[in-house]
């Protein structure tokens, strides 16, 4: 039992595979259609389009903080090493989600609501995802002893994990520019032409974190034994070296 | 890198992630999580607010919208269903700009009377279809306008 | 090593093939005439789309009936032209969007049957290359990471792989 979730990542990471290769059909399909295949929207025109990545970018930004929150909770109780590999990991992939999220939704901002930037509350509070996407990176790479740095690395994205929901509801709760969720109880408020691109999208963007996730943590793992690999190697010169 | 400059920027990395979410808990954020007053606040506004610039959100009224040649610009209504406000600007309008739709608006309401704008921005709703749809008179369920205003 | 950069061959085609097809595609239907370049050399009988704004004050006529005449501006050019087509609120003064019709050479007036919105896909355009480039190269950078770790791990022949998910190769 106390390594059931060291099980199920090596066995998900024998897979890996298909999750790259799933990844790279869906959003070829969902650029196709999202770029040639789909009507512009009757409002915004052809920048609809530009909600195709943004959207995916965006929410698989707060998965892959969900995936560092949770595994961080996870490594601090169990101290599985693995995990907190995994957490490392998802934390620079989420990073670059994020500040992708940002730079098109900036993009998409400009056309539609006439400003690159605003103080509004959804921006603000993503940005601020970054801010601690940034800390928890910069501590990882500063703190040499890994089951240390790793520690405080873990108390600082549980910390940081109050931002979720400060996202997610950003919209409901305070008076923004930003749009209202289009998926809440009041329903869907896409037509089914704009949706299939955008599910699309969204799949390929899920199962490619999934994918990166996976790549990476795989890095981690084998930086780490290397070193340690050449660790002993390099103590058994030296002790050889000594002792004739 | 040394030991003491290493703890160095442990610190500040901790500041960081802290000073940013304290940011959102305490700081400005809290005050400025009124990102737009409505067109009802802007009415019960005091002379000393006058000259103080502000961004009101509303919905620009149907049949309100007047342009101006020279030099370009144009005036409007902007509503929250339970006060009106006149809007002027100069300038050109964003391109999502238009009747019926949100728009939060820059500037001052500077004599108590009208409300000078210097920067407009289209608010759009979360809803998308094509245009055949649109004509075809199919409306998607989103959240009332008015509600989005004063949550 | 040649499985991982046959496989990325594979890939950057289709993302050209894509973007080629995008292209030919903005080409064909959504890129604009200039106004210059209407009124010195009008094309022959086929329908064109221009783009400009309404200009202000001039607008008149019915449009909620599709019926309208008004002066589109680009820039330092200006046209006059008569609307006659489905009602559309889209035509509003001081508002940019696209017209399709005909260049009428003698009257000096251009008869527009639809419109359209400003197709402004340089924004589209910036937004999916930006994120695909970076995606992209952060995987390709990952992959051959690994690649060059299996490597390491090879030649200094410290340590051979365990028969364990994470230490092999796929």
């Amino acid at each position: 039992m106390p390594n059931m979730i060291n099980r199920i990542i090596r066995q998900i990471q024998r897979y890996k595979g298909w999750f790259g290769g799933g990844a790279a059909l869906c959003i070829f399909l969902g650029l196709y259609i999202g770029l040639l295949a789909s009507p512009p929207d009757y409002y915004q025109g052809e920048l609809v389009r530009i909600m195709y990545v943004h959207v995916p970018l965006a929410h698989t930004s707060t998965l892959a903080y969900s995936v560092l929150f949770f595994g961080s909770i996870w490594y601090l109780w169990k101290r599985d090493p693995l995990v907190d590999n995994m957490c490392q990991a998802s934390a620079s992939i989420c990073a670059l989600f994020t500040a992708l999220a940002l730079i098109t939704g900036s993009i998409w901002a400009k056309p539609t609501w006439n400003t690159w930037w605003t103080w509004d509350p959804r921006l603000v509070s993503f940005t601020v995802l970054l801010l601690i996407l940034g800390g928890y990176i910069m501590l990882r790479r500063l703190v040499d002893d890994r089951v240390q740095g790793g520690r405080y690395a873990a108390i600082l994205a549980i910390v940081g994990g109050i931002d979720l929901p400060i996202i997610k509801f950003s919209v409901e709760w305070w008076r923004t520019l930003h749009q209202p969720m289009s998926f809440s109880t009041r329903g869907v408020s896409i037509s089914e032409d704009i949706l299939v691109p955008l599910t699309l999208m969204s799949i390929g963007c899920w199962l490619l974190f999934a994918y990166m996730v996976m790549v990476r943590t795989q890095i981690l793992y084998l930086t780490d034994l290397l070193h340690a690999k050449k660790g002993r190697f390099l103590s058994q010169t030296h002790f050889s070296q000594t002792t004739s | 890198m040394g030991t003491k400059n290493k703890k160095i920027a442990i610190i500040v990395s901790i500041l960081l992630v802290a000073g940013s979410l304290g940011y959102l808990a305490f700081g400005n954020f809290g005050e400025n999580i009124v990102y737009f007053v409505t067109p009802s606040e802007v009415k019960a506004f005091t002379a000393e607010a006058y000259s103080k610039k502000v961004r009101v959100g509303g919905m620009v009224v149907k049949g309100s919208l007047k342009t101006q040649p020279e030099p370009v610009g144009l005036t409007f209504e902007l509503t929250d269903g339970a006060a009106t406000i006149p809007v002027a600007f100069q300038g050109i309008p964003p391109d999502l700009f238009k009747e019926g739709q949100g728009a939060v608006v820059e500037g001052q309401w500077r004599d108590g009377r009208t409300f000078h704008s210097t920067m407009i921005m289209a608010k759009h709703s979360e809803d998308y279809m094509p245009m055949e749809l649109k004509q075809a008179g199919v409306e998607l369920p989103k959240k009332d306008f008015m509600k989005t205003l004063s949550p | 090593m040649t499985g991982l950069y046959s496989r990325w061959a594979v890939i950057l085609g289709a993302t050209l093939l894509l973007a080629i097809l995008t292209y030919q595609h903005y080409q064909q239907h959504l890129s604009t005439l200039s106004m210059k370049t209407l009124l010195s050399s009008p094309p022959e009988s086929q329908p064109v789309r221009i783009q400009g704004m309404v200009k202000s004050g001039t607008l008149q006529g019915d449009v909620e009936h599709g019926q309208a005449t008004f002066e589109f501006v680009d820039g330092a050019a200006t046209l006059a032209v008569e609307y006659q087509g489905p009602p559309l609120e889209n035509i509003r003064e001081l508002k940019t969007l696209v017209l399709i019709g005909r260049w009428d050479s003698q009257a000096r007036i251009f008869r527009a049957h639809d419109t359209a919105l400003i197709n402004n896909f340089g924004f589209v355009a910036a937004a999916y290359l930006i994120s695909v480039m970076a995606l992209g190269w952060m995987v390709f950078a990952m992959s051959q990471r690994v690649m060059v770790l299996f490597k390491e791990i090879k030649e200094s022949k410290l340590y051979e792989p365990e028969a364990d998910s994470l230490g092999h190769k796929e």
